[in-house]
């Protein structure tokens, strides 16, 4: 038995619960956040893959105590209980998000000389939840803990203080509670033709051809959880409302939220893949509304005077690439796809904790107010330069391999048109960026703008620093994670 | 008289309730009664799952003492939708519960409960 597999979601659970109850002890309360912070990621690098069946229950060993009428059945072979799976794909996937979710922590604390207990649980609940996301193996597991995240990240928006974050807040919670009951009846769907909530237990039925791998329910539940996954994942329709989001949060919290996203779209976009890959249009749809969403994304943020909620588009329109890897659906794609959504987490966390700075400097995100604030601090205006970068697929950062590798699969599959869209997507976030860092850091400074601040906190260099060094270390060697993604991906297609 | 089958009729009813819910929350301006819509989705689904464990003049599922199972698995009806259900009725209402919570704190900010009112300029 691994006991530390559940350990990376019980300790941020029992972490978000005692701040919540000592939250107005800061010292205590920032000690034991940074030591989580610190705790999840570790144990993410040490833990050794395996199984963990909830329960105590093995399917091996139960199947020879049922009742004999029972005996060669599927029942007999199904999991009968809640099932993660640890592997080095998962270690990936749980380390970046416990380094956002860590520097998060970290920036935060600067922000604010009165911590905020609830806050804090807030983010270590959804680290938890998305954490068990992605160990999961049980689709209903996932539907639970993906609830619990888009309360988390609702919470992080409310609690923001922002102008408009209750309206915002509302008008996810109530798009949401469309997207969340169609996953479930999604859900129902399938277990009303399967029998079994256990992905790798449906998979085996439909790739074995034991139930009709086109029968009504699963076609239904198919259409029901591809909905879910949109509204999961911020694609159309859900891309607004996703970077509204964003923009209402604070830069640690819209960093940690993107991040969970991710992670979200992963999840169930993997579920979908091992359970859906045989549906007629499968892919057609994911490149489809891939497409729109890189397209529609990049077009808004291009046009968008504040800066976070350019950032917003943009990190969505990131979102579009992953989607496009998994429709093109061949292993390098795939790969490329995972790799994409590696990069996106630590890209879009920088980009949001750098410019968040900014905000924190001039207390305003119009960037028609701002001007000559590379003098402020030059580290921070070229760490977010090159963040910028990253995201817009200029080499040598990690950006640039995922986005290579994702155009070289399109033409490989012969789809040069996804390729050449691919690449006019990642110009125009190219200058849509240099746009927005030329205003805010190069040209003249107004001369009414007012200063909040007068320096950067330290923190927040530090977590912009380290992401960016993450980012330029995946840039050089990519294979650190291509080759774990690779292999996933031969299991999976 | 026609008697309709138990599960069928759940189905029924919940496709009913997800249908008027799905209206509410697209067509309806009043926050409130979307959150009402909300909640007949959520209610609709919650009745979804319980009619796919029913089983026409099944048992409860809980093994007793004494019970042979064999008979006891061919004559139950399926626990795990129910399990599930347990589960969504505890998301349902803690979403609920912020969701109310936020349509009163914006009663109060903009003193009415017109979604077009409150969540019109956004977007």
């Amino acid at each position: 038995m691994n006991y530390l597999i559940p350990l990376m979601v019980i300790i941020p659970i029992l972490c978000a619960l005692i701040v919540n109850v000592i939250g107005e002890k800061n010292r205590t309360t920032r000690l034991l956040s940074i030591l989580v912070g610190i705790a999840i990621p570790v144990i993410a690098l040490v833990a050794v893959p395996g199984v963990q069946y909830f329960g105590g229950h093995n399917p091996s060993l139960i199947g020879s105590m049922l009742p004999a009428s029972l005996n060669g059945t599927l029942a007999s072979m199904y999991n009968t209980g809640i099932v993660y799976v640890f592997s080095d794909f998962e270690r990936i996937f749980i380390f970046i998000m416990g380094l956002v979710a860590f520097l998060a922590v970290l920036t935060y604390f600067t922000e604010k000389k009165e911590i905020s207990g609830p806050y804090l649980y807030l983010i270590f609940m959804g680290l938890a939840a998305v954490t068990a996301l992605m160990l999961s193996d049980d689709i209903f597991n996932m539907y639970v803990f993906f609830e619990i995240t888009a309360l988390a990240q609702v919470g992080i928006i409310i609690a923001t203080n922002t102008d408009d974050n209750y309206e915002i807040a509302l008008k996810y919670l109530i798009i949401g509670s469309i997207g969340g009951p169609m996953l479930l009846l999604g859900i129902g769907f399938i277990l009303g033709t399967i029998g079994s909530l256990n992905i790798t237990d449906i998979a085996y039925v439909i790739n074995h051809n034991l139930v009709d791998p086109l029968s009504p329910g699963l076609v239904i539940g198919f259409v029901l959880i591809l909905f879910g996954w949109f509204y999961v994942s911020g694609l159309p329709p859900f891309h607004t409302i996703k970077s509204a989001v964003y923009s209402k949060a604070r830069p640690n919290g819209a960093a940690i939220l993107q991040g969970f996203s991710v992670m979200c779209m992963l999840a169930f976009g993997i579920a979908l893949i091992r359970i859906f890959h045989h549906m007629p249009y499968f892919n057609q749809l994911l490149v489809l509304f891939a497409i729109i969403a890189m397209v529609l994304s990049v077009s808004m943020a291009a046009m968008q005077w504040d800066f976070r909620r350019m950032i917003a588009f943009l990190a969505v329109g990131e979102l579009g690439f992953v989607a496009l890897g998994m429709g093109i659906g061949t292993e390098l794609s795939l790969t490329a796809a995972l790799f994409q959504a590696t990069n996106e987490i630590l890209i879009s966390a920088l980009l949001f904790i750098g410019f968040g700075t900014v905000y924190y400097l001039t207390k305003t995100s119009d960037t028609r107010k701002l001007g000559g604030l590379i003098s402020v601090n030059s580290t921070m205006a070229i760490m977010v330069l090159l963040g910028g970068f990253a995201m817009a697929g200029v080499p040598p950062f990690n950006g640039f391999m995922s986005k290579l590798m994702l155009v070289q699969s399109a033409f490989d599959a012969g789809y040069p048109e996804l390729a050449l869209i691919a690449i006019f997507v990642s110009i125009t976030i190219f200058f849509t960026f240099v746009k927005a860092f030329h205003t805010i850091y190069l040209q003249p400074r107004p001369k009414d703008l007012k200063f909040a601040h007068e320096t950067i906190p330290k923190e927040a260099l530090f977590a912009v620093g380290v992401l960016l060094v993450v980012c330029l270390i995946l840039g050089l060697c990519p294979w650190i994670v291509t080759n774990v993604f690779s292999s996933f991906v031969g299991g999976l297609i | 008289m026609v008697v309709m089958d138990v599960q069928l009729a759940s189905l029924f009813c919940a496709g009913a309730l997800v249908i008027i819910g799905l209206f509410a929350v697209i067509f309806i301006d009043n926050i409130i009664k979307k959150i009402i819509g909300i909640a007949f989705i959520e209610e609709g689904a919650n009745l979804f799952l319980i009619a796919l464990g029913y089983k026409a003049g099944g048992v409860v599922p809980i093994f007793m003492p004494g019970m042979n199972a064999s008979w006891f698995a061919a004559n139950s009806a399926y626990p795990l939708p129910q399990a599930l259900v347990l589960t969504s009725i505890v998301i349902g209402a803690s979403t609920l519960a912020v969701m109310l919570a936020l349509a009163m704190v914006l009663y109060r900010k903009h003193g009415s409960l017109s979604a077009r009112e409150i969540m019109g300029d956004e977007e």
